[in-house]
């Protein structure tokens, strides 16, 4: 039986993302949409996997403004929808999100947010809390896996409550982090749709689900806040526990709340100190925080990134100095808490040592001098692409096609696995010098393509994957045809969304639940727009750099080329050579002029790897893929490729 | 870039000395030795980053480093060294004994001819000469026999990476090589004969003639493919490219008649590399061969070759040729020698003016060293 | 089968290079304990970071409570490494004289070494590092048993079974099977159990 349905009472090892889609599962959610993007994407994998058996619908949506979309029709026709997303996703679907917030939603309706402190796997740390502040709706943030479960089950009450979304906001410390979760009950029914809109326009449930008249409802949308905060003053969801007086009371919130339990150990602190968890922290609940503030005249507020939950106390503090006096607060706006990066149970621990002014006990002198000794020895290790990745072949063609036109031409990078291109220059042979949300790199380029009229006369190229090409780009690419902005598109088709584990999407025909869908075609879309389309395997380096050298000389027309090769990674592929690669010792050149390694000095496989005795480069056939590329560009030909058995 | 041991490496050498200051040929010596640098169009292209600081790539490179006199020294016989135009044995007015030779050579067919004997005689296995295509884009071609030799015949206007030709050939161990080069490609293969570097190989030994090309400039493939567009030439119509003595314009001869391009359009798309080349007969060839197009006798000359032979491997040659009787020549007008002699001399004036002008100084000649005795007699008149 | 951990609560890291199944390992090792009736916290990372970098798993083991699925620096009881340079990677800022170091002895080189500008110490250079700051340890090829088996990625299944056998944690055999059963045919059962089986053998 899958885990994700396990009985009742039953305690299981669920990750944040499980226990979350689980919470959803136990308030009986309908529809469930979303956009991959790590740390986010197991909630709606997870929900896909049970779909039949929970009489849900679930899909990966193009992107996150239209998820969000889907899932809000669906709490328009009284069911109850989750929409998941990672940080951006919320900048992505903040238009609709507003007009959302203003109209009011029916059933209940979760926007999840999993964010990436310290951008392990991003490009930005953004804090989206702030969207909730400035949308004027709730906010909610679990600080263990139970809690996961529970808050999201109570989120769908919460926005049924106050007849408006709810955002539950997780971090990457919650959503990839797993714990013992007690699983509670699964609804044995099913809710059907009905869309009603026969009612006055200021009925919330029975009018024009719409904005205006604007005044009016934005008054009724600061009403469903108030009672948000009614609901909050007693939630057992923010939780204090420690001395009734404490010297110092942190509060805190998500995974911050487990840092700091686990500082207050370290230091053996717990009688000295508090903490109030705060699993509900916009609106904040004036009465409680009054309470507490109380208590103590130091507080420190223990949060990541941005200090939101900090600003937002010492607002509502202000605003009660004449009852509470005058309390130091510590945190991230005086210094005490770092302003960047993630947190973790040492910074917390260090800042409270600070303040309490104790010691953590460290390691003998002696231990430390031998680990720092070592220290030395260790190579870092940079991310690259894997063995067999097709963005290797096709960056190194890219770099080809720029270097032979000769007017250093570039390329403006976008999101997706290929981002490494950008972020470790080598690894993308030093084409791409520009990076930033999905779809901006083709923005980019056709801006930078109308700068030759200022003297600015280069190729621009610019990247997309497969999926990020039916996120963002369309409209950016529609836009360089209109604007004769004369870019070389590529397409970098791996047939899937890699980097956040193979979901489907437009492109391909099958859908989140597994269903047969239509796929949606890149290379005709690219037609319709205007486009010379060509399509290449960028493993067959000489007809995709041909095809590249044409479209980088070529003035005056739109090209797109469309690079397909299947991910190394993807699960048709994984584990299946096509080639037995080994290196011939007897031609390797090696350092000597006219060769100078280029295999392992500039192409960079992982799986090529020099041998510093022999002075050849070697294959560890342990980590190659037996893409064969290497032995396309050995200028010896002592790279052999052999075709791979078939397993 | 540097290398280990902290040196500009070769490919930085080349790249700020050579190729970022216009002084690329395009001979290709420095192509097909290694995967980091390749021709582009006629354009020398640096792939990738190298960090060998004694690579042959400089070592065979004809605008670095340049000893002229060590040149001479070294692959001519001293008794017969002229400043202005080389190493001369024998100066001959000739032409191919075959009428249909003549026909589909540029001028005198004297090159074709005497490289169809070379591999008919074994002298070598296969000859490199110039091929285009549909684009003015010149390639070295291997010729193994007369068809292949006499498709390729007639003058070429832009520059073929020949030596890169010749190092991947000479790389596949397929017996021994003559080339036919322009006066830069000469000067990198004389350069590679005096193995700069212990590990070539012995490749260089392949080489058994080297017939030169008398060269005033070439044209830069990319701009003369502008060019032949602005004017509404397809270029892969063209059957023949001349310019006839007195007229200031360049006679394109293509499927559907002729077409007459003004000099003054051409001239701008002549190479920049050529305005810095002190050579037109192609010194350090063991054969050189020119036009005949001199003084008042242009029409009758038009059929003729110039030629010089200049070392023991050209004279077997020719002798050979004069022996099978598939060369006629004939003794050259009074005056001739003299007047090649003047233009050469005018050549190298004008160059190292260029050189001075670019460089800033007189100190400084670029690829040339200000104390080499053949580079001093020619800067006489140079102004500081 | 409870039995009282040695101290609470245990902090177990796995470590290695993305790719080489570390995610898997820490699951399956958890879910082990969790059948076990403790508590288990993992804390991890992936997406990009499985890119070819250091991955690391934190699995945090209590009779007690969830704990942070960050642990302390220098506090964790025990490593497994399935790259030895990772093993050193996660000791310097993990270790502490109490801890055990279990290490796959197959190196995957990271970029900067294979391109030269790096160096990798020998073997004997991360053996001697071991032998001085960790109070157990063990260097074995898990690759080549892995290898043997007809897939090399089963080196964390070895290094699973290889742990079972040091006795550091309540985890044995039959609990092993039981995990995996759940979502393994019984093919890859099969295989997974001669990993196992292979990986107690090395200890």
């Amino acid at each position: 039986m899958l885990k994700l349905l396990s009985p009742a009472n039953r305690e299981v090892l669920f990750m944040g993302n499980e226990a979350i889609a689980r919470g959803a599962l136990e308030a009986g959610v309908n529809v469930a949409s979303g956009y991959p993007g790590t740390p986010s994407s197991e909630i709606i994998e997870s929900l896909a996997t049970v779909g039949k058996e929970r009489n849900l619908y679930v899909e990966w949506s193009t992107n996150e403004k239209v998820a969000l979309e889907v899932a809000a029709a669906a709490s328009f026709a009284g069911l109850r929808s989750l929409c998941a997303m990672k940080q951006n996703g919320v900048n992505v679907a903040s238009d609709f999100l507003l007009h959302l917030a203003s109209s009011g939603t029916r059933g209940g309706i979760v926007l999840v947010t999993c964010e990436d402190p310290g951008a392990l796997s991003s490009v930005n740390e953004g804090d989206s809390r702030y969207f909730a502040r400035m949308l004027e709706i709730p906010l909610l943030e679990p600080a263990n896996f139970q809690e996961a479960k529970d808050l999201t089950r109570w989120a769908f009450e919460l926005s049924e409550e106050i007849r408006n979304i709810v955002v539950l906001r997780s971090v990457t410390r919650m959503s990839h982090a797993s714990g013992n979760v007690i699983c509670g009950k699964l609804p044995v029914k099913f809710r059907k749709a009905h869309f009603v809109y026969d009612g006055s326009i200021m009925d919330p449930l029975r009018g024009h689900v719409i904005s205006t008249p604007v005044v009016a409802k934005h008054s009724l949308q600061q009403g469903k806040l108030k009672r948000a905060t009614v609901l909050f003053e007693n939630s057992p969801f923010n939780d204090y526990s420690g001395p009734k007086k404490p010297e110092l009371l942190l509060i805190t919130s998500s995974a911050c709340f487990l840092y700091s339990r686990e500082a207050i150990d370290m230091l053996n602190l717990q009688k000295r100190t508090g903490i109030l968890k705060m699993d509900c922290t916009w609106p904040l609940p004036p009465k409680l925080l009054k309470k507490h503030l109380n208590s103590t005249d130091k507080i420190m507020i223990v949060e990541e990134v941005l200090p939101f939950l900090e600003e937002n106390l010492k607002t509502l503090a202000a605003g009660m100095g004449k009852e509470i006096g005058i309390k130091t607060f510590y945190g991230k706006m005086d210094g005490t808490l770092p302003s960047v990066g993630e947190l973790n149970p040492d910074v917390v621990a260090a800042a409270l040592a600070k303040i309490m002014k104790v010691k953590h006990k460290s390691l003998p002198a002696a231990y430390t001098k031998e680990l720092q000794k070592a220290a030395a020895l260790i190579p870092a290790r940079e991310l690259t692409f894997c063995p067999g990745c097709p963005h290797r072949a096709s960056f190194w063609n890219i770099h080809n096609a720029i270097a032979l036109d000769g007017r250093e031409g570039f390329v403006c990078g976008d999101i997706g696995c290929y981002a490494m291109g950008a972020l470790f220059p080598a690894t993308g042979y030093h084409t791409t010098p520009t990076l930033h949300s999905m779809g901006s790199g083709t923005g980019l380029a056709s801006g930078f393509a109308k700068l030759a009229a200022f003297g600015f006369d280069k190729p621009i190229l610019t990247v997309c994957g497969d999926s990020t090409f039916y996120h963002a780009v369309i409209p950016a690419l529609i836009n360089a045809q209109h604007n004769r902005a004369d870019i070389t598109f590529i397409v970098l088709d791996n047939s899937g969304t890699a980097m956040t584990g193979f979901q489907p999407h437009p492109g391909l025909t099958v859908s989140a639940m597994g269903e047969l869908v239509p796929s949606v075609d890149i290379a005709g879309i690219c037609k319709a727009i205007g486009a010379n389309v060509a399509i290449s395997d960028p493993f067959d380096l000489d007809g995709t750099c041909k095809i590249l050298n044409s479209f980088v000389a070529d003035k005056g027309s739109l090209n797109v080329l469309i690079m397909r090769q299947i991910c190394a990674l993807s699960p048709e592929k994984k584990g299946k050579k096509i080639f037995d690669v080994k290196v011939n010792e007897a031609l390797c050149l090696g350092e000597s002029c006219g060769c100078n390694r280029l295999c392992t000095r500039i192409f960079r496989c992982p799986a090529l790897i020099w041998d510093r005795s022999k002075k050849k480069a070697v294959v560890d056939e342990v980590i190659c893929a037996g893409c064969g590329v290497c032995y396309s560009i050995c200028p010896q030909k002592a790279i052999i490729r052999t075709e791979a058995e078939k397993k | 870039m540097v290398s280990k041991a902290g040196k500009p490496s070769s490919q930085e050498i080349l790249k700020k000395n050579v190729l970022n200051a216009d002084l690329c040929t395009g001979c290709g010596a420095c192509v097909n030795l290694c995967p980091y640098q390749v021709i582009y169009h006629d354009r020398t292209v640096q792939l990738h980053r190298c960090d060998l600081d004694d690579g042959k790539c400089r070592a065979f490179c004809p605008r670095w480093e340049i000893d002229l006199d060590l040149l001479r020294s070294s692959l001519c016989d001293s008794a017969d060294l002229t400043p202005e135009i080389g190493a001369v044995k024998d100066y001959y007015l000739s032409r191919a004994t075959d009428p249909k030779l003549r026909e589909i050579a540029q001028h005198g067919g004297t090159v074709t001819a005497l490289m169809e004997l070379a591999l008919t005689e074994g002298v070598i296995d296969s000859a490199i000469v110039s091929a285009g295509n549909h684009q003015q884009e010149q390639r070295g071609f291997k010729a193994i026999d007369k068809v292949s030799l006499q498709k390729n015949a007639g003058s070429k206007f832009t520059v073929s990476p020949i030596v890169a030709a010749f190092n991947q050939i000479a790389a596949e161990n397929s017996g021994n090589v003559g080339v036919v080069a322009t006066p830069c490609q000469a000067l990198a293969l004389a350069k590679m004969r005096l193995k700069p570097l212990q590990d070539d190989a012995g490749h260089i030994d392949k080489l058994k003639i080297v017939i030169g090309l008398f060269c005033g400039w070439t044209l830069a493939q990319e701009k003369f493919q502008a060019l032949l567009l602005l004017n509404n030439i397809n270029p892969a119509t063209i059957t023949g490219m001349d310019i006839p003595v007195g007229k200031k314009a360049l006679v394109i001869k293509t499927g559907s008649g002729e077409k007459i391009i003004s000099f003054d359009h051409v001239e701008s798309c002549i190479r920049e590399a050529c305005r810095y080349c002190l050579d037109s007969t192609a010194e350090f060839a063991d054969i050189s061969v020119g036009s005949a197009r001199f003084g008042n006798e242009w029409e009758e000359m038009r059929g003729w070759n110039q030629m010089i032979v200049r070392t023991a491997r050209g004279s077997k040659l020719v002798d050979l040729a004069l022996h099978r009787g598939i060369l006629e020549v004939r003794k050259a007008p009074d005056g001739i020698l003299k007047e090649l002699k003047e233009a050469a001399a005018e050549k190298k004036r004008t160059a190292l003016e260029n050189i001075v002008k670019k460089s800033g100084s007189v100190k400084n000649l670029l690829y040339l060293n200000n104390s080499d005795p053949l580079v001093k007699k020619f800067m006489v008149k140079i102004k500081r | 089968m409870k039995v009282r951990l040695s101290k609470d609560s245990m902090n177990v890291i796995i470590t290695g290079v993305g790719g080489q199944g570390n995610v898997l390992a820490s699951r399956v090792l958890a879910g082990m304990l969790v059948n076990a009736g403790y508590y288990v916290t993992i804390g991890e990372t992936f997406g990009m970071s499985q890119r070819g970098g250091s991955v690391m798993s934190h699995v945090r083991i209590s009779q007690k409570a969830i704990r942070s699925p960050q642990m302390p620096l220098g506090s964790a009881d025990i490593i497994i490494a399935l790259e030895p340079v990772e093993a050193l990677r996660v000791l310097i800022k993990y270790g502490n004289p109490d801890v055990a170091v279990l290490s796959n002895s197959r190196v995957v080189y990271p970029i900067g070494v294979i391109t030269g500008e790096l160096n990798y110490p020998s073997l004997t250079e991360i053996q001697n590092v071991l032998q001085k700051t960790t109070a157990k340890n063990w260097l074995l090829d898990a690759t080549e048993d892995a290898v043997k088996l007809g897939n090399p990625v089963l080196s964390n299944i070895i290094m699973i079974g290889a742990l079972s056998a040091t006795d550091l944690l309540p985890i044995d055999r039959r609990s092993f099977e039981k995990e995996i059963a759940k979502n393994m045919t019984a093919d890859k059962l099969r295989i997974n159990m001669l990993a196992f089986d292979a990986g107690a053998k090395l200890i």
